[in-house]
């Protein structure tokens, strides 16, 4: 596939110069969405790093959105932080986060850390409801105004890219191969020498270090948060059903996955506000049944793609 | 929290701690039939159980129906709906990674809650059929939580009896301990898999139809039940099903224990330490179950 190496690394070229000067002619609207949509192949990208590599399926990733959300939100209002530097710190929380739940639960093999994870949420958010001095509790948390919308739509873009540039050198890596083989066979990657452990909290910490970031600054850029926006299982969802569309343990699915269902989202689901979840839950059995490789996963099989893609 | 502690609070706490642990060891008793006989540990567990209590919810206000009499038909029917789930969709994962199982049972567990609010709506509903306590020497013992308990404890004897002297439920137990030798003992695994996820859906149920007389009922009361059970199995042991007996009246009394000391905002938080925890020091569970 070498030769085709050229004209794809152009048109990337060109999408990413594109995206670049967007925000000098885009509407509000446009940039915003392009706002979101990083932020879902940030949060997507980053599900697939544990759950798509390794196989442990966290069911709670939200939970590191919403604690980089206020950790962010927090430095802030009360210690006048800037927010990149706060948003750094949202990230650092969420790996902290991880590092306490992942330490316990990824010794162990089997089902153990998905039904962690499943039970998180639930914990952050009685937790923040609790802490009202510190994250104001049910009432919310609101930021000083501040117009940083272009600024932030440049910096979740690097977040973007970042975490997918990471899952290329991590798929292309033997850190990477390692990874992948525990989630073959487990028992086997511990025969061949491999300290699973280590590599499966390095990954998940990994997976946090994202979505912490991609909290930290989306509670800036809408400048209020509360309990219920930044801890909805409805996010943790999405994430796993873009993953699953745009074929796990892949580098260019969550992307995928992220920018057809998001589109998808605005274009059409949006008018069925009420059976959205529906939606999502068949488009998971689906994928789970039907095609478990997701939709990159079809292409490498028909066109004899690269694994690395 | 500066209350002293008197004889009379402690002892309260450990009725309430029996009485709502023994609907903990039901529901989680479903939920380990299928994780030992199948490998699955099944995410939609606790939306059946919502499914049980709309069941009973429904007999109740629209019937008049007796809601402990609605026990049995709300099992019967969600007996029902796991043999459909299990013969349309659950079947197909048995054998394969547990990401497939888990996250399939997740998408069918998503499904599940939203149908119910659009068929049921989100509103709290309840049943308000018997209230209030009876007084024994300064002791409160709730009326429906007491009922509650009796029904639990009467369903889960009968499930025991079920798997230990019947055929079949020495079937079940033996797919669960080497589904191999089963097959080869000329057991049919696949039956036994689909009585299984039926049996587990009318335990859920079962403790549905029972939880409707103490809380409100909505289409999202289920999944903190999901997470509750698979921490009752984790403190008995996975794969030891008299462990779940144990393990539910664990989280029920460290649950009441830590009212105690705590607000009932954090009983979710004290719970998941409690897992976290039981994870750290003892994995394979209070009891000592199976290795996986």
């Amino acid at each position: 596939m070498t030769g085709a190496r050229g004209p794809l690394l152009a048109a990337l070229a060109v999408v990413v110069a594109a995206l670049a000067v967007y925000p000098a002619f885009g509407t509000g609207y446009g940039v915003r969405s392009m706002l979101q949509i990083f932020m879902w192949i940030a949060l997507a990208g980053s599900w697939n790093l544990i759950s798509g590599l390794t196989g442990y399926v966290s069911f709670g990733h939200v939970a590191f959105f919403g604690i980089g959300a206020y950790a962010g939100a927090i430095l802030v209002t009360s210690a006048g932080w800037s927010w990149p530097v706060a948003a750094l710190a949202g990230g650092l929380a969420a790996v902290l986060l991880a590092l306490l739940i992942g330490y316990p639960c990824l010794r162990l093999k089997g089902p153990y850390f998905a039904i962690a994870m499943l039970g998180l949420n639930e914990v952050l958010r009685a937790l923040v409801s609790y802490f009202e001095g510190l994250t104001g509790g049910g009432n919310g948390l609101s930021l000083p105004t501040l117009d940083a919308t272009r600024s932030i739509y440049y910096v979740m873009g690097l977040l973007a890219a970042a975490v997918t540039a990471a899952t290329w050198l991590i798929v292309t890596s033997r850190f990477g191969l390692r990874l992948m083989t525990i989630r073959e066979d487990e028992i086997a990657a511990e025969a061949m020498g491999i300290d699973t452990f280590q590599h499966k909290l390095a990954a998940f910490l990994l997976s946090a270090l994202g979505p912490g970031i991609a909290g930290a600054l989306t509670a800036r850029d809408q400048g209020y948060i509360e309990p219920i926006s930044v801890f909805p299982l409805a996010v943790t969802v999405t994430m796993i059903v873009m993953v699953l569309f745009g074929g796990k343990g892949t580098v260019w699915g969550p992307v995928v996955g992220a920018v057809v269902l998001f589109v998808a989202q605005e274009l059409v689901w949006a008018h069925y506000p009420y059976v959205h979840p529906l939606l999502f839950g068949a488009i998971i059995i689906g994928v789970v049944l039907l095609m478990p490789r997701g939709v990159l996963g079809l292409l490498q099989l028909k066109y004899r793609l690269p694994r690395t893609i | 929290m500066t209350v002293p502690l008197t004889p009379e609070m402690v002892g309260q706490v450990l009725i309430s701690g029996v009485l709502s642990g023994a609907l903990y060891a039901m529901v989680a008793l479903g939920l380990a039939l299928i994780y030992g006989v199948m490998r699955v540990i099944n995410i939609a567990h606790g939306p059946l159980l919502m499914l049980g209590a709309y069941v009973t919810y429904f007999l109740y206000s629209r019937a008049g129906l007796n809601p402990f009499l609605s026990v049995p038909v709300a099992m019967a029917a969600l007996f029902v709906v796991g043999l459909v789930l299990q013969r349309t969709l659950v079947f197909r994962v048995v054998d394969a990674p547990e990401l497939s199982s888990l996250l399939l049972t997740f998408g069918i567990s998503i499904a599940l809650v939203n149908l119910a609010q659009n068929a049921f709506t989100s509103d709290l509903r309840s049943v308000e059929y018997i209230t209030g306590s009876w007084l024994i020497g300064g002791l409160a013992l709730s009326k429906p939580r007491f009922i509650a308990f009796l029904f639990a404890t009467a369903v889960t004897g009968l499930a025991f009896l079920f798997l230990k002297k019947t055929r079949l439920g020495k079937a079940i137990r033996a797919t669960s301990q080497s589904r191999e030798v089963a097959l080869v003992c000329g057991i049919d695994v696949r039956r036994i898999h689909l009585l299984t996820f039926g049996i587990a859906s009318a335990l859920a149920a079962g403790g549905g139809a029972l939880l409707a007389v103490i809380v409100a009922i909505q289409p999202e009361m289920g999944g903190v039940w999901t997470f509750k059970s698979f921490l009752v199995i984790v403190l008995g042991g996975a794969g030891n099903y008299p462990g779940a007996l144990l393990g539910g009246l664990l989280l029920g009394l460290v649950e009441q224990l830590a009212s105690l000391f705590l607000t009932t905002q954090l009983s979710e938080v004290v719970a998941y330490v409690l897992l976290v925890v039981v994870l750290l020091i003892r994995p394979t569970g209070l009891l000592g179950g199976r290795q996986t």
